[in-house]
């Protein structure tokens, strides 16, 4: 046998070798799935709860609530044992039968922030299927540098002439239609399909007025770059990261109001570790782990356990604006929660806009 | 006799190649052609013969407006890359001597050993205000300010020319490595000029080639998700992005595979486009 | 000038080539936390963070055993098949062959999207499996093409020949058949391994957890503007800059000589 050909049948049975030895590997420990949003990645947050238990946290995360439902839909009993969710879009799941019912004396909800408590979103007839983790704002990220602040606190300002071509929409079609709709003096829990009209219209000036779309990463970027000076849709979970290297990049809410995000955590009804997804949740909604959450690479938000404040340092805080949290809570409104015929009737409005 | 056992024989041997292609190529796409047929209603999924996901090609204008930006995208970095790389190829087949031709070729080839995903996102900090283009047109003086050049269809099509460049590069240089030079002599001899003899003797014989190459840019082109995504900046979206859209925000699967369907009919098309020049037997 | 347009024009085109490269290397050693300019100092911390970095050395072991797997597999049918269709005469030979080039000229994202929906109806969950899977199915044409176009008349009498003195067809085949084409095969192989491992749409769509390196770019891609991804392509360039270059010192010379 020639050299070369040696060389490539013992790469392949090493190759091969590692890979049994690999799955081998994952199967000594117990393992929790869990399907979750970026911010859950982040090894400072995961692996003192991996070291505590001993287990091994595998992580996916998921675009949209469509896409994780289906996903849940589509996977085998067992399959998963966490869910991470938009608090709006518990009911869904509740209603889909995904999620198990939680203990309430369990789980530290006296602790929060009444505001975002939320019963109402995470229970169905007195029964607690989902607990608040996080929660933030999507409102107007900016360059304090680039742009007047003053601007900054009237939505109509923010996407006026002025600022043509400065502007990059953040890509969720939910918040970026709250903002519309509250910029028209529409509360968010008030459109219905004839407010499509008025909002359709704002959505067509900011459009206009806009360089980009984009997600978290590319939000970041032009921001960054310079590439725009104001993020429509922004808030603290997109400059926070950044405010270390960049404190200019900056947020604020408007008079009119912005709109606040809330993400849930819960246990799925068919997980095969129900007891460790448990103390997964019980980890992620105690002090320790809410500011690990809190302050994740992915994106920065409040946690939702004020208690979590013991173990922010004061920078932190600051950035998160911890202090002025009672006056936001006040001032926002949560997403727009359209039903089945009016969410395809806003994504196709959406979709529309975004290929002007 | 022998040769009946040769025959089974020879089927023996392509057996295990066909049947995987047939279960895991033909199949889903049958499943996938069903899927397209099928509809959503809420979470079910509801099978039979709907062509909802059809006639949405005509309802929405989103749709429709993806599929002429494929195309007018996929066009644009066709002809672009051509354009740029058949002098490329020349350049190396007839201006670099012979013993540096393929270490040229391999530096051609190096930076794209670099992921594709992060190659797409450099190209974003390539294009960006503050990023080496805009420096070098503010510091030339060529421009006042920088330019908007990162997330705009630009940078796409930029991003696509980049790769197929290279990739036609090889193909066009294979082509014109196998022209016999007397070709070139005769038609001197002849007494063509250099540009007659491009035009009617080279150019023709590397025909093939392009064509060739052009089908592979044209197919690749229109297919890929990730150039768009990174550096479209959603300001127009390409038939695979909203392929995706309805994947990951919808989990519709049906108008997916319909759209998927469409994409490949056009694929299909612009293979009936290509056929003269692309020749399988000689595969 | 015109002696030099040539060469002013394979610089320019070399330029336009190595300049994202360029920009990826320079940044990853960017001392601050973005990877933009100005440059703020050089640093390797970036480079040690994504080395320590669990799920993306699980990710580069993962994407090497993908690819070296499929690239086998596709390699050993797309030889098969050749050598069915080259050395023998089958009904509706040309059909067959349309057959097994056909998933070239699918996307990528069509054949991942069409397995993904098999999968879910079977019920078989995702996995480095499934993910291989895929990249046999777009990897095997190429395979079939690449040995099929070198399998001329030449070997053919080698392969008379050895059968006459007695050779039976198994030993003509590994004994003639492969060494004559190895070449070809390794080529092949080469190219799938280099296909598989970049590749990126089948490979988001058919896994679950234990994912490749572009997936696991992909989600840094999506989680966070850092000089960590430049190092990481910084890296994987490294990487197979190397690749190539061992494989152009030992396989490439020594056929030469």
């Amino acid at each position: 046998m020639t050299r070369l050909n040696r060389m490539f049948l013992s790469t392949t049975i090493l190759a091969g070798l590692a890979g049994l030895a690999g799955a081998g590997n994952a199967e000594a420990q117990d393992t929790l799935n869990a399907l979750v949003w970026c911010d859950h990645t982040d090894a400072a947050l995961i692996e003192p709860f991996e070291e505590a238990h001993d287990v091994r946290v595998n992580l996916r995360e998921y675009e949209g609530t469509g896409a994780a439902l289906a996903l849940l839909e589509q996977s085998r009993p067992g399959d998963w044992d966490v869910l991470v969710i938009d608090g709006i879009d518990v009911f869904r799941a509740v209603e889909a039968g995904i999620l198990a019912p939680l203990p309430d004396d369990e789980l530290p909800t006296a602790d929060f922030f009444p505001e975002v408590v939320m019963a109402e979103n995470n229970s169905r007839d007195g029964t607690t299927y989902a607990v608040t983790e996080k929660f933030g704002y999507n409102t107007i990220s900016y360059n304090a540098e680039a742009v007047d602040p003053a601007d900054m606190q009237d939505l109509s300002a923010v996407w006026s002439e002025t600022y043509d071509g400065r502007i990059s929409i953040y890509d969720y079609y939910l918040p970026v239609m709250g903002l519309a709709a509250l910029a028209e003096g529409i509360d968010t829990a008030d459109i219905t399909e004839g407010s499509l009209d008025a909002i359709g219209a704002v959505m067509d000036t900011m459009r206009s007025r806009a360089a980009s779309i984009g997600g978290v990463v590319a939000a970041q970027t032009a921001l960054a770059t310079g590439e725009v000076d104001i993020v429509v849709g922004g808030g603290e979970w997109l400059t926070a990261v950044l405010a270390e290297d960049r404190p200019e990049l900056t947020w604020t809410i408007p008079e009119q109001g912005a709109v606040r995000w809330s993400q849930s955590i819960g246990v799925l009804a068919d997980s095969a570790n129900p007891d460790l997804a448990l103390e997964f949740v019980k980890y992620i909604t105690g002090p320790e782990g809410q500011a690990r959450l809190a302050t994740s690479s992915c994106f920065w938000g409040m946690p939702a356990n004020a208690k979590a404040g013991a173990h922010l340092t004061e920078d932190q805080k600051a950035v998160l604006r911890w202090d002025e949290q009672e006056d936001y809570l006040a001032r926002t409104q949560l997403y727009p929660a359209p039903d089945a015929a009016l969410d395809i009737e806003m994504q196709d409005l959406w979709l529309n806009m975004l290929q002007r | 006799m022998n040769a009946r056992r040769e025959t089974l024989r020879g089927w023996g041997f392509a057996a295990p190649a066909l049947i995987w292609t047939a279960l895991l190529f033909v199949v889903p796409f049958a499943v996938m052609g069903a899927m397209s047929l099928a509809v959503l209603d809420g979470r079910t999924l509801i099978w039979g013969l709907h062509f909802d996901n059809y006639a949405a090609l005509t309802e929405k204008a989103y749709l429709l407006r993806a599929i002429f930006v494929s195309l007018e995208i996929t066009v644009t970095v066709t002809v672009v890359s051509i354009l740029l790389a058949y002098p490329l190829a020349w350049v190396i087949a007839f201006h670099v001597p012979p013993r540096w031709q393929r270490l040229v070729l391999l530096l051609t080839i190096l930076p794209f050993w670099t992921s594709y995903v992060v190659r797409s996102y450099a190209w974003l900090l390539v294009l960006a205000r503050e990023g080496v283009v805009n420096t070098a047109l503010t510091g030339l003086g060529l421009t006042a300010e920088p330019v908007t050049l990162a997330s705009t269809r630009f940078a796409t099509v930029t991003g696509f020319v980049h790769f197929f460049v290279m990739l036609l590069t090889l193909t066009i240089y294979a082509n014109l490595i196998q022209l016999s030079p007397n070709y070139r002599r005769a038609a001197m001899d002849l007494g063509a000029s250099a540009f007659q003899t491009f035009r009617h003797v080279i150019l023709p014989l590397t025909l093939p080639g392009i064509m060739t190459g052009a089908f592979l840019t044209f197919v690749l082109c229109i297919g890929d998700y990730i150039t768009p995504q990174i550096l479209g900046g959603n300001n127009e979206l390409t038939v695979p992005q909203v392929i995706m859209v309805q994947l990951g925000r919808r989990a519709d699967f049906p108008l997916a595979s319909a759209l998927a369907i469409v994409l490949m009919a056009i694929v299909t098309l612009a293979y009936l486009g290509f056929a003269r020049w692309l020749r399988l037997d000689r595969v | 000038m015109m002696r030099l347009l040539p060469w002013l024009y394979l610089a320019a085109m070399f330029t336009f080539i190595y300049l994202p490269v360029g920009v990826l290397v320079l940044f990853s050693f960017q001392d601050g936390g973005l990877p933009v300019p100005p440059v703020e100092g050089l640093s390797l911390r970036w480079y040690a963070d994504i080395l320590t970095d669990r799920r993306l050395v699980d990710a580069l072991t993962n994407s090497l055993i993908v690819a070296i797997s499929s690239g086998a597999v596709a390699v050993v049918l797309g030889f098969c098949a050749a050598y069915a269709l080259a050395r023998h005469v089958l009904p509706g030979a040309a059909l067959l062959r349309g057959l097994l080039i056909a998933p070239l000229t699918v996307s990528y994202l069509i054949v991942g999207l069409g397995l993904l929906m098999v999968m879910n109806r079977l019920g078989i969950g995702l996995s480095l499996w499934t993910a291989g899977i895929g990249h046999v199915v777009i990897n095997l044409p190429i395979c079939f093409a690449i040995i099929y176009a070198s399998m001329g008349a030449q070997h053919k009498n080698a392969e008379r020949a050895a059968r006459d003195l007695g050779a039976n067809e198994a030993q003509v085949v590994l004994l003639v058949t492969v060494p004559m084409l190895a070449p070809a095969i390794l080529a092949a192989f080469f190219l799938s391994v280099t296909l598989s491992w970049d590749e990126f749409i089948i490979a988001f769509l058919l896994t679950r957890f234990d994912v490749t390196l572009p997936v696991e770019i992909w989600n840094l891609l999506r989680s966070g503007l850092s000089p960590r991804l430049n190092a990481v392509g910084s890296i994987v360039f490294l990487v197979s800059v190397t690749t190539v270059l061992v494989l152009e010192l030992l396989v490439f010379r020594r056929r030469r000589s």
